[in-house]
């Protein structure tokens, strides 16, 4: 079982080792004409962009730990458009994991920024730290499956299931709603609300908290043992708990991935340390 | 991993978080010579909590037949399995428990089971332990054996599902140890489903979160028990709250049954949780099972309860359960009584502990019949 100490010196180790990592590679996001939010997985535009190969990391720091993530690589490109900045993240997964079953997982990316960027103080490539608050985009395959194909039913998940009635069958909505737990009290993890994008904040490990706001969006598709997510957001907007940026700065991204085929979720994933990521002008 | 004292096992051990015990905790007993799997309290539980999409094969209550039912399948062979093999035979438990055993960078040894895993709700039910030979008669414990085994959540003192949750979406309310998943806070994430031993924190394909028995809080806060105890047609229940042995008190009938009388033993308690589900004991059983699962002082559970009728008071908390829907808070035996009282010293309840015997005569006169005694 790894002790307190243990956990500390391993998160000291793997940061350190990520921030050599840091150092070679850094992501600039070149300004294309196209305006509005940022979707297409297979748009000409990325081409100007050069893509990063960046290391993904096994999770050590905090229990449960992870020691061999499924992937290895996430191969990432950035653009903006002055309204919107954009992240195409690719990486090989044979197996495309978008139902969830209690054994069963979807898979999942995320791309991380700092909220507000001190040069003395980064935050946490970890899920950000206290005082250290950060923007984590995910998106969930199940959540894209969802839009695509609309809510899950029982019949799909378990196509021989026989059931008498449900409770809101036979109630009014509101009688019905206690039967229907998380979902009747909108936790945001249970379905979509416009997009596959989770916009969440948090301030370290077990603090992720899906923002009031939901801004950011995204697409993913997968083809061929390959999985392309578009995740985009707007850069200057009047919400808190949002990087402001603009074409022209400056600031550090970081990237999380789940592969649900391979059990991956939560704090069993694989993570990256900070990137330099520069907009152009 | 902060060091706890757990009185099951009669020494500290590790557990994730510092020991806070609840202002009181929940408990329940249930007499395991009386259960005859009926499935009514499965059956009321699922109707008043599990009755919404991507809950049709979630039982936050089951009763399963031992030693060949399971729900999920295998759930206790397959951590004890894990667990590997310890001795537990005195107070003190010098083997691991499911903490002690975990895995490098994990908190709690635990598994997930597999999605059909809980497609067989009733797998093995009525099964015997094996086949009777020809001309074999009665003896005790019984050559060949089954028993039923009714679980819920056992609102452990030290769960295992709030241990291995990695962002605290599991809690233990002060007011009363009954623990619950915060179903906003939530994400699905299984941890709970995989550390609890006794495999009753349950994925919800269509909330994608985890869900659980949440002992019936709104009744308990009302002063009432469960649904599962009061719809119990065996009167097998009792439910209500147990005290650690050293703030015992002897008018709190599930202190009694528990701690004085000893009669009623935890689910696995080798497995360092301190469920507080407390179970008598099938006396027909071989006592090598037994204390496997319900730990060493099994044969004295069963002796004691053998002569209950020897202890007035053990009688009188005995003859409590099934009697009245509102939680017993204290209980006398008063003459031929026993009484049971509400938190504010209310009388609720009044059991005779000897029925009135008619004697009648074998023929009835007025209606010309002979009378059997056929029950």
């Amino acid at each position: 079982m790894a002790g307190r100490s243990f956990a500390l010196v391993v998160a000291a180790a793997a940061l350190a080792a990520a921030q050599a990592v840091a150092a070679q590679s850094e992501l600039a996001a070149p300004r294309i004409a196209q305006p509005g939010p940022i979707l297409d997985p297979g748009a000409a535009f990325w081409k100007t962009a050069k893509e990063v190969a960046v290391p993904m990391l096994a999770q050590t720091a905090v229990p449960p730990l992870h020691p061999k993530p499924a992937v290895k690589e996430l191969r990432v490109r950035a653009v903006h458009n002055g309204q919107w900045l954009a992240f195409r993240l690719q990486w090989n997964d044979p197996t495309r994991d978008d139902t969830m079953l209690t054994d069963r997982f979807g898979d999942q990316v995320a791309v991380q920024l700092p909220i507000e960027l001190k040069k003395d103080a980064m935050p946490s490539p970890m899920m950000g730290n206290p005082g250290g608050r950060v923007n984590i985009l995910q998106w969930r395959a199940a959540f894209q499956r969802d839009l695509a194909e609309g809510e899950p039913e029982v019949r799909k998940l378990y196509p021989y299931a026989q059931v008498d009635v449900y409770p809101d069958q036979v109630l009014r909505a509101t009688d019905a709603r206690p039967y229907t737990g998380a979902l009747g009290l909108d936790n945001p993890v249970s379905r979509p609300r416009a997009s596959p994008v989770l916009d969440q904040m948090a301030e370290g490990w077990g603090t992720m908290t899906v923002k009031t706001e939901q801004e950011a969006d995204g697409r993913g598709e997968w083809a061929n043992g390959v999985w392309t997510v578009v995740i985009t957001l707007p850069l200057a907007t009047g919400t808190p708990n949002t990087p402001r940026l603009s074409p022209g700065a400056s600031t550090i991204a970081a990237f999380a991935v789940w592969d649900g085929g391979s059990g991956e979720v939560g704090s069993r994933k694989a993570w990256s340390s900070w990137l330099p990521l520069r907009l152009a002008k | 991993m902060a060091k706890v004292y757990n009185w099951q096992i009669g020494r500290e051990m590790d557990y994730p978080y510092e020991a806070a015990r609840p202002r009181r905790q929940f408990a329940m007993v249930m007499d395991l010579n009386k259960c005859i799997a009926c499935q009514t309290c499965t059956v009321a539980c699922k109707t008043t909590w599990t009755a919404g999409r991507g809950q049709e094969y979630m039982y936050w209550n089951n009763v399963e037949s031992k030693p060949y039912g399971f729900y999920p399948l295998g759930w206790d062979v397959r951590i004890l399995e894990r667990l590997g093999v310890q001795t537990m035979d005195g107070p003190v438990y010098r083997g691991k428990t499911l903490f002690d055993a975990a895995p490098e960078g994990e908190r709690v040894l635990g598994y997930l089971p597999d999605d059909l895993d809980y497609a067989h709700p009733n797998i093995g039910e009525d099964d015997s332990a094996g086949d009777l030979a020809q001309g074999a008669f009665l003896q005790m414990p019984h050559m060949q054996w089954m028993y039923y085994l009714p679980r819920i959540c056992n609102h452990c003192t030290y769960p295992a599902c709030l241990g291995a949750c990695p962002r605290q979406s599991v809690y233990k309310r002060p007011e009363d140890g009954i623990v619950l998943v915060d179903q906003q806070r939530c994400r699905g994430y299984r941890e709970c489903v995989r550390g609890c031993p006794y495999k009753k924190t349950y994925f919800n394909p269509m909330t994608r979160v985890s869900e659980k028995c949440i002992g019936c809080y709104p009744a308990v806060e009302n002063g009432r028990q469960t649904q599962c105890t009061v719809t119990c047609i065996g009167k097998i229940r009792l439910q209500g709250f147990v005290s650690v042995p050293d703030r015992l008190r002897e008018d709190n009938p599930i202190d009694y049954i528990v701690h004085i009388a000893r009669v009623a033993r935890p689910l696995y308690p080798q497995f360092g949780l301190e469920p507080n589900v407390y179970y008598i004991p099938p006396v027909h059983v071989p006592p090598a099972y037994l204390a496997q699962m319900f730990g060493w002082d099994v044969e004295r559970a069963i002796a004691n309860y053998r002569r209950a009728r020897e202890d007035k008071r053990l009688l009188g908390a005995l003859l409590l359960f099934g009697a009245t829907p509102e939680i017993i808070h204290h209980y006398r035996v008063e003459g031929n009584y026993t009484i049971g009282y509400d938190e504010n010293n209310a009388e609720i309840v009044r059991v005779p502990l000897r029925e009135p015997i008619f004697l009648r005569p074998a023929y009835d006169e007025r209606h010309r019949s002979w009378r059997t005694n056929m029950t």
